[in-house]
């Protein structure tokens, strides 16, 4: 691990004001407006209420779109010659893959950070067990779409594309029952979906596996949801990493 | 963080450099009725400490691919090269070797001292960032973000990176492609005045000045190979030789052309008006012959430029005599005759 290349690095990704809006400032954005401001706010939702279910909704939403842009750029930068140029120091492999993932990690807290301070300061409540466990699987599960994110950036090698596949997330935040609450047959479809497992298991410490339409989805659900898709990312980007390797 | 040159140890005999029989090969493209490409195709070189070595040859040669190999950024198909009588990648992790790569490869939205800074960081010690910014030649512009400064100016942060672990062997890749004029003359004056600390340096090239006015010697690689290895003076000599005319009395010029050829080492004869114009390896031979039996008068012995004999060489021989100046023949083949060493 080495300090000064990892905060360089953070600097670097804290300069990008326009990155740093979709990521930190928009998710607490929509937390105001779809969790704070709402009349059904403090309906009790399992060990909390309804505003807190949205704040982690929220925080989930910020941390992904966090992740998929820095492994995706990651990607990007090391195939347009940067790696090249690493591969010139007598910096490691593995040493910089440790430290990018800790500057993924440390940039998707801020989104939850920040939704979690606001939530604490408009209403949000819920059993401490659930506002300490929510934010860490938050944050650890985030680190999926860091692997999706990397799979993009190898694919298209682009700029454009990892500003795309962040931009997805958006979708992928409807479909995973983040943004309005799902139903029928449009709720079954998005049980398959990426964020919806990540998503419901943020949320387990609050809701035990209950949903807005009053429907339960059993923990076996969300878990397997995430180990598939993390299965998926995973191998798709080792496939294109190594065909890349073989073509250079 | 102190500065310090890397300590020459047990190694400090080896040749910086030593290629044997290397070969690279990749496979074809997907779905195209190519066989396996072989970048470089057997590749025997040594090239001593001290020695400033430039690697000629038209785009698609090898170059690149076998510098590469040396830099341990790429692993050889077979046949194996060594850095300091090591493994490259061991010569890159002790600081022994860095590189000034082709364009690209920069972070954009750092500053020029934040790239350097953070390079810095990945050795165990390495010359003060200032001091290796200032010998660049980037001291105004250590604050500039990557991305606002010029291909010429960005090359020169390359140079700065690749100056960091004080390297005892700096390779230097196409490094002024793309320059205009006065950046690659900027360019090759910052390298001059570094190049004074006894440094091993290879760099490689397409333009001709260059490797004439930097190198002493110069490696011809064309198709992955190696076709020529000598001082800028005997390249030029090997490939064409010089070329001698004179004029003769008229009426002896077909004569004289006949036996002309004769003589060993003539390569070609050639008839404008009464003049005769000889190619040849031995020009004393002919220019006496010439003067004395045959009644010349006149007598001009040129040189044949570098040029000339790059194209000789790299198969684009054809052309050398209308002093065209396509280098960039990607299909260069390898002449017949062996005019290596």
């Amino acid at each position: 691990m080495n300090a000064t290349f990892t905060l360089l690095e953070m600097r670097r990704i804290t300069r990008d004001w326009a990155g740093m809006f979709f990521t930190a400032v928009l998710p607490a954005f929509f937390y105001l407006i779809f969790g704070a401001t709402v009349t059904a706010k403090d309906q009790t939702i399992g060990n909390g209420n309804a505003a807190m279910y949205v704040m982690i909704s929220m925080a989930a939403y910020g941390a992904v779109t966090a992740t998929t842009s820095i492994g995706g750029n990651a990607a990007v930068e090391r195939q347009q010659g940067w790696g090249r140029q690493l591969g010139l120091t007598p910096l490691a492999d593995s040493s910089y893959i440790a430290m990018k993932a800790l500057i993924a990690m440390t940039v998707a807290a801020v989104p939850i950070l920040l939704t979690f301070a606001l939530g604490a300061a408009t209403g949000a409540r819920g059993s401490a067990r659930a506002w300490a466990l929510s934010a860490v699987l938050c944050l650890v599960g985030s680190a999926v779409f860091a692997v999706y994110g990397l799979l993009v950036g190898t694919a298209f090698r682009s700029e454009a594309a990892v500003g795309a596949a962040s931009g997805t997330m958006v979708i992928f935040a409807f479909l995973g029952n983040l943004f309005i609450p799902l139903s029928g047959a449009l709720l079954t479809f998005a049980k398959f979906t990426p964020l919806y497992g990540y998503a419901a298991l943020a949320r387990y410490p609050l809701t035990e596996g209950y949903l807005p339409d009053g429907s339960q989805d059993p923990l076996w659900l969300p878990v397997v949801n995430v180990l598939a898709w993390l299965a998926v990312f995973g191998a798709a980007a080792v496939l294109l990493v190594r065909r890349g390797r073989e073509r250079q | 963080m102190t500065t310090s040159p890397p300590s020459v140890d047990g190694a400090s005999g080896a040749p910086a450099i030593e290629l044997r029989s290397l070969v690279k090969s990749f496979p074809p493209r997907r779905g195209s009725q190519d066989t396996e490409v072989r970048a470089v195709d057997g590749i025997d070189l040594r090239i001593e400490q001290g020695e400033v070595v430039a690697f000629l040859g038209p785009n698609g040669a090898g170059k690149t691919t076998t510098l590469d190999m040396v830099l341990g950024l790429t692993e050889p198909t077979s046949g194996t090269a060594q850095v300091f009588g090591r493994r490259p990648r061991e010569a890159v992790v002790g600081g022994h070797v860095s590189a000034v790569l082709q364009t690209g490869g920069l972070l954009r939205d750092l500053t020029v001292r934040e790239t350097v800074r953070m390079i810095a960081s990945t050795y165990a010690v390495h010359s003060p960032v200032d001091e290796v910014i200032a010998r660049a030649g980037l001291g105004t512009l250590a604050d500039r973000r990557v991305s606002k400064c010029s291909g010429g100016e960005q090359q020169r942060l390359r140079f700065a990176l690749a100056l960091l672990p004080d390297p005892r062997l700096l390779v230097l890749d196409e490094p002024t492609a793309g320059m205009d004029v006065t950046a690659r003359r900027d360019f090759w004056d910052t390298m001059h005045a570094d190049a004074s600390t006894g440094r091993t340096v290879v760099f490689a090239t397409h333009y001709l000045e260059e490797a004439d006015a930097f190198a002493d010697r110069i490696v011809l690689i064309a198709a992955g190979r190696i076709v020529a290895d000598g001082t800028t003076a005997e390249i030029r000599s090997r490939a064409s030789g010089r070329t001698v005319s004179a004029t003769l009395p008229p009426g002896s010029v077909t004569g004289a052309v006949a036996r002309l050829r004769t003589v060993d080492g003539v390569r070609e004869v050639e008839e404008r008006g009464s003049r005769v114009v000889v190619t040849a390896g031995d020009s004393d031979a002919v220019a006496r012959l010439l003067l004395l039996d045959l009644g010349g008068t006149d007598l001009e012995i040129v040189t044949a430029g570098l040029e000339q004999a790059f194209m000789t060489l790299t198969g684009d021989g054809r052309d050398a005599g209308h002093g065209r100046n396509d280098r960039d023949a990607g299909d260069a083949r390898i002449p017949d005759e062996e005019l290596v060493r």
